[in-house]
């Protein structure tokens, strides 16, 4: 059998959702381009076509509506993207990572701005149905191995805080005297130093090292 | 959270641990998925390429003459057909072509599930828009669906074209009268139908554009 790039990214991915679902994740589908697949995704989870198999909570989520997600989904939840998503989702993406929220991406592309997305599987469209019911597929699979779905990050591959130079998206919710601020951080709330950037304001999204803001807002589309 | 079978494994399945063994089995049963529906979808295109030459002939001239095509499918079908009619309204190249997804007003729907029953849900829209001329598409895996079952019966009545795609052995469509084409993919899996049917759907909307190319008309 030929080597399939797709079926080592679908497989990463499934793990990664099977575990938020162990726990408890909704499962967000947003397709602005092509909003039947969000749909389809979504049925696929939560109607199994395969009896006795679980349902596991997914929902799609109109394209007009995307800012609502902010509001609807919760840390731990799961954000997948299919086909093009436009800068309508930027927003979104941004503000996912710091929400604890554990985002997927099927399509011919990676959606921009790429780095917030955890797992990215490029298919082209004529292939986009196959990919995510493979996703199912697999999702269903990593579930008959309980032993597998408590360990491992609870996040994505490039959420490791351990890594040495690693920064981390964080969304700041209060600013509070001497420099501080309340932010959350893979969907926790933490306090930042905020010392070093300037004019940093709730709703803002920056880069925080060690506790410590070092980049300007990478987004700033206000306070939700 | 235990699966209700994890009593026939007490302790063992809890203490695994080689992720890797279970990924490189993802890996293997994700590749021969692909591949099987590869070929599925190859093998299904060649059998019914006469189905597919037939209806989008028939298909291009209803649309030559102002037909309108309407299309319907229950789930994940319902999914594809609201797919299919962008496709033909919205395509990548040639000409825009009038369709309409069934599935898509939910006080519709959920009026006519309420007041008369699901298995009109289709018909009932069949017979209120269906004009001489139009035609009528409806995706089902089992190809027992009652409800488009039921609106086929009530397309046939009004003359209306009508293309069924279905899996297995085509269930209640096979041998059908009120399903004029049937598209028919040779699996039992319903994933792999309705991967093999969005590839029918393609060769039949790319039949009609060409048939349509061939009028010389806009």
């Amino acid at each position: 059998m030929r080597p399939e790039p797709l079926a080592d990214a679908l497989a990463a991915a499934a793990v990664a959702m099977a575990r938020r679902f162990a726990s408890g994740a909704t499962m967000w589908c947003l397709s602005p381009a092509w909003p039947e697949h969000g749909r389809h995704l979504a049925v696929e989870f939560v109607h199994p076509v395969i009896v006795g198999k679980r349902a596991l909570a997914a929902r799609s989520v109109d394209p007009a509506d995307v800012t609502d997600l902010l509001g609807l989904a919760r840390s731990g939840d799961i954000l997948a993207l299919i086909g093009p998503v436009g800068p309508a989702a930027d927003g979104l993406l941004r503000r996912a990572r710091p929400r604890g929220l554990l985002t997927v991406a099927l399509g011919p592309r990676p959606p921009s701005p790429s780095p917030s997305v955890d797992y990215v599987c490029t298919v082209d469209e004529p292939d986009l149905i196959l990919a995510y019911h493979v996703l199912w597929e697999l999702t269903h699979v990593v579930f008959e191995h309980p032993g597998l779905l408590k360990t491992g990050p609870a996040t994505g591959p490039e959420a490791c805080v351990t890594c040495s130079d690693q920064a981390l998206p964080a969304e700041i919710r209060t600013l509070r005297p001497e420099g501080t601020a309340e932010a959350l951080i893979d969907g926790r709330l933490q306090t930042v130093d905020v010392s070093l950037i300037d004019a940093a304001r709730p709703g803002d999204v920056v880069l925080v090292h060690a506790g410590v803001a070092i980049s300007s807002a990478i987004e700033t589309t206000g306070a939700s | 959270m235990s699966e209700p079978t994890g009593f026939l494994y007490p302790f063992i399945e809890e203490e695994e641990r080689d992720l890797g063994a279970l990924q490189g089995d993802l890996v293997q049963s994700a590749s021969a998925k692909i591949e099987l529906s590869h070929s599925l979808r190859a093998e299904t295109v060649r059998a019914c390429a006469p189905v597919i030459r037939a209806a989008g002939e028939a298909m291009a001239e209803r649309f030559d003459h102002g037909g309108r095509l309407f299309f319907m499918g229950n789930g994940g079908s319902a999914t594809d057909a609201q797919g299919a009619a962008r496709l033909f309204n919205h395509p990548p190249q040639g000409r825009p072509l009038p369709a309409v997804s069934l599935v898509d007003d939910p006080a519709i729907l959920t009026a006519l599930a309420n007041d008369i029953g699901f298995d009109l849900v289709f018909a009932r829209q069949v017979a209120a828009y269906g004009k001489d001329g139009d035609m009528v598409v409806g995706f089902s895996t089992s190809g027992e669906s009652a409800n488009l079952l039921r609106a086929f019966e009530e397309a046939e009545r009004r003359q209306l074209l009508t293309v069924g795609l279905a899996g297995y052995s085509g269930g209640a469509m096979a041998g059908n009268p009120a399903v004029a084409h049937l598209l028919l993919v040779r699996s039992d899996s319903v994933h792999r139908i309705q991967e093999a049917q969005s590839a029918l759907i393609r060769e039949l909307w790319a039949t009609v554009q060409h048939h349509l190319g061939q009028t010389g008309r806009p």
